[in-house]
């Protein structure tokens, strides 16, 4: 599995295509039987609180894309705040199970595992 | 040695500063900043207890005045965690509010390390949501981002954590 990771709008999308996927092979926020799936952390935003037991089936894609949501200021909404940290300790597991860890910042791919 | 983690939130920067420390040796030092404001604050540090559990960490904890702060003995390992509680107590405590709350944690920081033989600096990375803040939160970003700043000209290592990934900036990985 392939995590990219990188603010939003910073070029995860595009590193998708790059890959070889098609628009059929990406699924948005949402598990289902396509390969790639974008905007994980809005997925995680439904429930923070079960975000780990997405795990087993996150591990059976191709390529996952999730915005990295913890770079501003503490939120003053505690959903907000328990969401932020979902995302990172997540992320963080999936980054130990994966192949590569991508970051993208301003479209440009940095390698940080694999 | 001075170390600068730094990274946004759960990103791992504990767990890696921990094992840093482990790694370079004892006796080892854990300053707490944090207060224990509330049932979430609470939460926090006691997943943070236990993550240290085993580790053999002498906790001190010091929201304000680094300055003023003894070790009980000198060339220890000593981990800081974080300047961004810090930062918060310093500037909105009542105590030490209105005060340079910048030249206070750079001193603190100086005194501290002349106590260690290393000290690891844990920081966040706040400046990155673009939030139209009101001024009092304004001037928090800002001040941490020029503590940030000054450590990481003063340290040896800066590393940012990602995904529990340490991303070298400055020095190198041990």
């Amino acid at each position: 599995m392939i995590l990219l990771i990188g603010g939003r709008a910073s070029g995860k999308r595009d590193y998708i295509t790059n890959l070889g996927y098609g628009e059929e092979d990406i699924a948005d926020a949402v598990l289902d039987p396509r390969p790639v799936l974008y905007n994980l952390q809005e997925l995680i935003r439904q429930d923070p609180t079960q975000a780990e037991s997405l795990l087993p089936a996150l591990l059976q894609k191709e390529v996952l894309a999730c915005d990295e949501v913890g770079l501003g200021v503490i939120p003053l909404q505690k959903e907000d705040r328990l969401y932020r940290e979902a995302v990172g300790r997540l992320c963080i597991l999936l980054a130990k199970e994966a192949t590569q860890v991508i970051r993208l910042v301003c479209g440009i791919p940095q390698i940080i595992k694999g | 040695m001075i170390f600068l983690l730094t990274g946004g939130a759960a990103c791992g920067k504990s767990s890696y500063a921990e094992q840093l420390a482990l790694q370079l040796g004892s006796p080892r030092y854990y300053i707490a900043a944090m207060q224990p404001y509330g049932e979430e604050g609470e939460l926090r540090i006691r997943r943070h207890r236990a993550m240290r559990a085993g580790k053999g960490f002498q906790t001190i904890e010091r929201y304000t005045d680094l300055q003023g702060l003894k070790l009980p003995e000198k060339d220890g390992v000593v981990l800081l965690e974080c300047l961004c509680n810090l930062t918060a107590n310093e500037m909105f405590s009542p105590e030490t509010e209105g005060n340079d709350c910048v030249e206070r944690i750079l001193s603190g920081v100086e005194q501290l390390a002349g106590q260690c033989r290393a000290l690891i600096l844990i920081t966040n990375e706040i400046g990155g949501d673009g939030g139209g803040y009101p001024d009092r939160s304004g001037e928090y970003i800002e001040a941490l981002g020029c503590i940030n700043q000054a450590l990481a000209q003063r340290a040896d290592q800066v590393w940012e954590l990602v995904c529990g990934i340490p991303i070298v900036h400055k020095g190198q990985l041990l």
